[in-house]
């Protein structure tokens, strides 16, 4: 597919760019539990808004950079790489009809909505549209391929299947376009990444990676549009989009609800965790992974070195396994995360740890490595992770060092509890 | 009630895999008796029957329909479910195997309806405040239930720690806690 051949791994950090924009592949659940977020910290309408305006700006750098790339010159073409991209990151169809003075868009399988539907649909009656992101990158398609001011057009989801409505309908207009926000881009992650580092296990870790970078380069996105693995939904994304609903949502509860933001940190966790848990765990469990690396067997130092190659293949950073002490220590550290150079580049040296997604992915880490009986082949289901919450969670997570407070790497501590 | 009673009632009963004793109208569980191959958890499934049956008296009321003596049968693919209100303070849920004969599945109801009546005891309705129930009707039906406290926290700007101790909320904390469960369930009002 086209978008595969743009793939690229920052050499020694680990970090992925599609296209040069910085990438990185995530599930449903990770999507959805992050985009819930941000809109129960500020609300439906103001959520939708700042979903949209990160999909806008991440698209708009990376549809630009496809578009030459490809050598898509004409506003057919550029719309027609622009569609045949999010399709195959695994983000459903788009039938952008809208030209430069607006007009409509179509959704069919967007991974947003259709994965809410079949996460929550049954369970839960959603009142708003579920596919800012598909939103916000249609609108950059048009400005792309028409030649307009960058996030200069705006876009409402007007239908949503996650809204039980039969597929996803956007209208397009013209607006004004906001003060442009510094760019991160390759080159920026590159400047704030730290010196690269090496682990324990460095070559085990190494030859697992390359083999899952195989196998996930010839991924992509289905007759629907969507990638069905492993037993969640995968997409290819834009971690700028990630990065800045995140932070500027932080910013946002720091000025207005101060008492919220121990919780808010403590939902980012969670969607980290609820990842890792679900996607790294179906990975473990898959005839790929016997194929490559064998069986799991149980054994929690062989489960932490398949999480951190997975973490490494999937774009999230160099991570390294400082220490490993079955039943009581996990120390990993990173010269970069995916959060980190974004947060850098646009907000500083922070005064608190921050790397949401690696700390509870660190914490999920030792949840598969100690609490998944995995001779048993157990299936990852929801009931399965809901028990993990029940009493005392046995695992104690701290961030101890951080990049984005202006160390040498970050670092997090994981203890079992006795 | 001893639980060897409630054995007792279940003795002998052929097909018979369980049975739940929902206390109303709190939808907790008051007994249980399961078969021992059975790996079923009753806490898991006990407060559901209250609520199914709370909801069945409704829809039936609304239809004009309702009589106390109403009682509820469920064939799912590999259980038979009956389920009975037994005055105002219990809910109580007859387990089957799948293929007992439906006639002498109400025969045995019947008469363990009629023994559980006598050994039951008569509940004194001790309301618990409301925001208790509002609470836990949010774990029990929003998604991701270990989340669902802390995203009512984020909504509404309470404390987390306020929440777990919801008796101790103010009355308008309450009205903002239940708007904020109704929206995230996306439900109207609340049946609690």
């Amino acid at each position: 597919m086209a978008t595969e051949s743009f793939r690229a791994y920052l050499p020694d950090l680990d970090l992925m760019t599609n296209a040069g924009a910085p990438a990185v592949y995530h599930c449903h659940h990770f999507n959805l539990f992050l985009d819930q977020t941000v809109d129960d910290a500020l609300g439906p309408q103001e959520g939708a808004k700042l979903r949209f305006l990160a999909a806008r700006e991440a698209s708009h750098a990376f549809l630009r950079a496809l578009c030459v790339r490809k050598g898509a010159l004409t506003p057919v073409e550029k719309l027609s790489a622009a569609m045949e991209a999010f399709a195959a990151m695994g983000h459903g169809r788009l039938e952008i009809t809208a030209d430069a003075n607006g007009g409509p868009a179509d959704g069919e399988f967007l991974h947003y909505g259709y994965s809410w539907a079949q996460k929550y649909g049954q369970k839960v009656r959603r009142r708003h549209p579920a596919d800012a992101f598909a939103a916000g990158y249609t609108a950059a398609a048009v400005e792309i391929a028409y030649g307009l001011e960058r996030e200069s057009v705006d876009a409402t989801e007007t239908q949503c299947v996650a809204m039980r409505a039969e597929r996803c309908h956007f209208e397009l207009k013209r607006g004004a376009s906001p003060p442009q926000l510094p760019p991160v881009r390759e080159a920026e992650i590159k400047a704030a990444a730290k010196p690269t580092m090496n682990g324990l296990y460095e070559a085990e870790i190494g030859k697992i990676t390359n083999g899952l970078r195989s196998f996930t380069g010839g991924v992509a996105g289905d007759q629907r549009g969507l990638v069905q693995a492993f037993g969640v939904f995968i997409t290819m994304h834009l971690s700028g989009y990630y990065n800045r609903i995140t932070y500027d949502t932080m910013a946002q509860v720091e000025k207005t609800s101060p008492g919220s933001i121990g919780v808010l940190e403590e939902l980012f966790r969670e969607s980290g965790h609820v990842c890792v848990f679900n996607t790294f765990g179906g990975m473990l469990l898959s005839p790929e992974w016997a194929g490559l690396v064998g069986a799991p067997t149980g054994d929690i130092t062989q489960t932490i070195i398949g999480c951190v190659a997975i973490a490494r293949a999937l774009g999230f950073g160099h991570w390294v396994i400082h220490e490993v002490t079955p039943g009581s220590k996990l120390v990993l550290r990173t010269p970069c995360t995916y959060e980190s150079g974004y947060y850098l580049t646009r907000h500083g040296v922070a005064t608190r740890p921050n790397e949401y997604f690696f700390q509870g992915a660190s914490l999920a880490f030792c949840q598969l490595a100690y609490r998944v009986d995995w001779k048993a082949k157990p299936e990852l289901t929801p009931e399965f992770y809901e028990a993990l919450f029940r009493g005392k969670i046995p695992c104690k997570m701290e961030q101890t060092q951080g990049t984005t407070m202006g160390q040498p790497y970050s670092e997090v501590v994981v203890t079992q509890l006795g | 009630m001893e639980r060897l009673q409630i054995q007792a009632v279940a003795a002998d009963v052929p097909a018979l895999r369980a049975v739940f004793v929902t206390a109303m109208p709190d939808c907790l569980l008051f007994d249980a008796w399961v078969k021992t191959e059975e790996t079923w958890v009753a806490e898991d499934a006990a407060s559901y029957f209250g609520d199914l049956v709370r909801a069945n008296r409704e829809g039936l009321k609304a239809l004009k329909s309702w009589s106390s003596e109403m009682q509820v049968t469920i064939e799912s693919a590999d259980v038979l479910l009956v389920l009975r209100e037994l005055r105002s303070d219990f809910v109580v849920t007859l387990a089957f195997q799948r293929d007992a004969p439906l006639g002498m599945v109400r025969m045995y109801t019947k008469r363990m309806i009629e023994r559980l009546d006598e050994l039951l005891p008569r509940l004194e309705a001790k309301e618990r405040p409301r925001a208790v129930r509002v609470r836990e009707f949010l774990e029990k039906y929003a998604p991701d239930p270990h989340a669902a406290l802390a995203r009512i926290a984020l909504r509404t700007g309470i404390s987390l720690d306020s929440l777990k101790k919801a008796e101790g909320l103010t009355a308008g904390q309450v009205d903002v806690f239940e708007t904020s469960v109704k929206d995230l369930l996306g439900l109207e009002s609340l049946p609690v």
